[in-house]
């Protein structure tokens, strides 16, 4: 190891017999996706046991490796079985906020409305900025064995970056501006989450869920094309975010159904018989009243626009309800607190 | 949304609400005989409306009508961002307008607050650590974000997996132990890098959106390379050394996290770019190209971030060198083990029995790689003092 920068060392080559099963994978038809090279002793199925390294799965460990602290060891804490085809999807389906929101479809709105649009976005720049962080915080635990949920995780942040500044540039587009700072969105429960589960559990699938139900309503809160298209591209983007995280769920309560009431444990916590809100509260009162004007289409119609809020919140809770179900999380819709619980539907 | 008082369970904290508004007891029971939801008296309650207006509204129906002070606050308004270059469309540089493109010396908010909003009376530690423009900022993160943009490339489809031909097992073996180390490189970048963000503060927006794209790039790159390795015949060998990587991860803060990743990713810009010489093939050719791309935009950040930060925070040059003298050894020794040297060499020659030649060409490829470090180095306004001893007799040879 100690040879001269300027002469030859002695070769070792030992690199060259450290295995004799030759893989050759093949593109499919979407191209040499994750799924393509999952095969073999690379594929997740034949994961070993994990070390505190960054070695990806398959390659060969080292004898002198050194630790890089603690990660996750067990695949069920990071793991979900989508996440190959997630990732895949996310690279397809990046969009640009510059070039494919036809922003030249903007055009004047009424001073109050471009006012409520504004302070949505306000609202919406802040939590994706945060959406963004909470991922990234997570990135360094999850381990190398289950590198696919970490380059998920990476596509995410670059998917939150993207919102973040969409909705800056929504903001900035059209005559208006920021306005007053989101505050209590619940958006520390997000970052104060000490297990993988939990963040997943409360980012994923309640706040982003929360999120997509909203964005879909998109075309009732849109005035312009260029705001219904950025509803819809950031919509697709979360639909990946939240397939993660129900995935996620299912992969635990499957493979460690003992966890069951620890999850039930966060929720209690987020979903609170407080604000009730949930992680990205659309009930803090300039987003409320903001969604209102613009499901309304207008201050005068603030009656009209409560109405619809409503209905979104009814939405918001029943779809989350049905990913919990999807997940094996059906017993959730007997514990939501009563903020909550005033929406659900009977079961079917 | 009729509901009886008697079947809705009403949460604690809306009566301690209620109570704090004035509320007289029993108000909150009448609104829900009167058909309010839960919810519209929580927003009522949320929205501050005390016990007098409450009692006013219940008495003549309807819901209570909001004061939008939100319209009213002293953001700068009326602004109408347009696109500077219609090619590039409507950029983050375009927001960079009045007090929205003032990006602070020092922030002071210790929320997420969205630069440019109106701050809350009051609002809890997010935690951030970084409130200093000098650590993190260099004015090309802007328009390099977009850039970004515009320059990514899907590996599944980009590369062209179908034109891949059979090697010779050694060089098969020497690609797939080169593509082992560089994906492993990559992804535990990404890695440490995406830890760094929940420090960043929003004072900085543009520029943790411009890492985001970089920890993207990196994800690409992690996969791209393990493709490479299990798409021709061969696998993946040893995992790459741990010396460097260490030291990556052992940084105390975004500066010395910053100087210490300047050695390796200057180092593998110019292996990327140098990708011709070892390329076996126009896939590998083609990867490496879009690799160095994606490079050169993290190293010219890398630069002027560094440049910035001494131009800022002169009294702190001395201690880079310190960073700088610890990520050298630690490359150095990495570069000596024989499962990064050698499948180079091979590659280099071609062929196991041209080894002597393999590495003559090696130490070129290593010289042209310290003499660019250098160079990016130069272009911070650092002249590197203690060039670490190996790398100085590469750069004699």
């Amino acid at each position: 190891m100690a040879a001269s920068s300027t002469s030859t060392p002695a070769l070792d080559l030992s690199w060259l017999n450290l295995y004799d099963d030759a893989t050759s994978a093949t593109p499919g038809k979407k191209g040499m996706t994750l799924k393509e090279i999952n095969l073999g002793r690379y594929a997740d199925s034949a994961r070993g046991p994990g070390d505190s390294t960054y070695r990806l799965r398959g390659a060969i460990a080292r004898a002198n490796a050194q630790r890089f602290g603690p990660n996750y060891q067990s695949k069920a804490d990071v793991w979900s079985e989508n996440c190959l085809m997630l990732y895949d999807e996310a690279t397809q389906r990046q969009w640009s906020s510059a070039r494919d929101i036809p922003w030249d479809t903007l055009e004047p709105l009424s001073d109050e409305i471009e006012r409520a649009m504004c302070q949505l976005c306000t609202m919406l720049t802040e939590v994706e900025f945060i959406a963004g962080d909470v991922p990234g915080q997570w990135m360094p635990f999850v381990s190398a064995q289950d590198f696919e949920a970490g380059l998920f995780l990476m596509s995410q942040i670059m998917d939150e970056a993207r919102h973040t500044d969409v909705f800056r540039k929504r903001a900035l587009a059209n005559g208006g501006g920021l306005l007053a700072q989101g505050s209590g969105l619940g958006l520390r429960t997000l970052i104060e989450a000490r297990d993988f589960t939990e963040m997943s559990v409360l980012m994923h699938v309640q706040a982003e869920g929360f999120v997509q139900s909203m964005f879909r309503m998109g075309e009732l809160i849109g005035q312009t094309e260029a705001d219904k298209r950025i509803f819809r591209m950031s919509a697709q983007d979360e639909s990946r975010h939240l397939a993660f995280g129900v995935m996620h769920l299912k992969y635990v309560l499957d493979t460690e159904p003992e966890r069951r009431e620890e999850i039930h444990h966060y929720l209690d916590k987020a979903e609170g018989d407080a604000s009730g809100g949930g992680s990205g509260d659309v009930t803090f009162p300039p987003v409320f009243e903001s969604l209102c004007i613009l499901l309304g289409g207008g201050v005068d119609r603030f009656d009209e626009g409560v109405q619809k809020f409503l209905l979104l919140r009814k939405r918001q809770i029943n779809e989350y309800v049905h990913r919990l179900a999807v997940a094996g999380l059906g017993d959730r819709r007997e514990r939501l607190g009563p903020l909550m619980a005033q929406f659900l539907e009977p079961a079917s | 949304m009729s509901q009886s008082s008697t079947t809705t369970e009403i949460p604690q904290e809306a009566r301690d609400r209620a109570r704090s508004l004035g509320w007289e007891e029993g108000l909150i029971e009448i609104a829900i005989e009167q058909g309010h939801s839960l919810q519209e008296i929580w927003q009522a309650l949320r929205g501050g409306v005390d016990g007098v207006r409450a009692r006013q509204f219940l008495s003549g129906g309807g819901f209570v009508r909001p004061d939008p002070w939100w319209m009213k606050v002293p953001t700068e308004w009326g602004i109408r961002a347009r696109a500077a270059d219609p090619a590039l469309g409507l950029s983050i540089q375009d927001l960079m307008v009045g007090t929205y493109g003032d990006v602070p010396d020092v922030w002071t908010n210790r929320t997420e607050i969205a630069r440019g909003s109106f701050p809350a009376t009051v609002g809890e530690d997010m935690g951030y650590t970084i409130f200093d423009k000098a650590i993190v900022w260099a004015d090309c993160c802007v328009p390099l974000y977009e850039i970004a943009i515009r320059d990514r490339w899907i590996s599944a489809t980009d590369l062209d997996w179908a034109s891949l031909e059979p090697l010779p097992a050694e060089q098969e073996k020497a690609v797939c132990q080169l593509m082992t180390e560089l994906s492993e490189r990559a992804y535990l970048e990404g890695a440490i890098l995406s830890g760094w963000l929940p420090a960043i503060s929003y004072g900085y927006l543009e520029l943790k959106l411009f890492l985001s794209t970089v920890i993207y790039d990196l994800a690409r790159h992690a996969e791209t390379f393990r493709k490479r390795a299990l798409a021709n015949g061969g696998g993946l060998g040893l995992q790459a050394p741990t010396d460097y990587s260490r030291t990556v991860a052992e940084s105390r803060s975004f500066v010395e996290l910053m100087a210490t990743l300047f050695v390796q990713d200057s180092m593998l810009l110019t292996l990327y770019e140098s990708g011709d010489l070892i390329a076996q093939n126009p896939l590998e050719r083609e990867m490496y190209r879009l690799c160095a791309r994606d490079r050169q935009r993290y190293m010219d950040y890398q630069v002027e971030r560094m440049k910035h930060f001494l131009f800022k925070t002169p009294e702190r040059r001395e201690e880079q060198q310190l960073y700088l003298n610890r990520a050298e050894a630690k490359l150095v020794r990495d570069w000596n083990d024989p499962a990064v040297s050698e499948p180079l060499a091979l590659l280099l020659a071609g062929d196991s029995r041209r080894m002597d030649e393999g590495h003559r060409r090696l130490r070129e490829l290593r010289k042209h790689q310290v003499s660019a470090y250098l160079a990016n180095l130069q272009r911070t306004t650092i002249t590197r003092k203690t060039l670490n001893g190996r790398l100085q007799d590469i750069l004699n040879a």
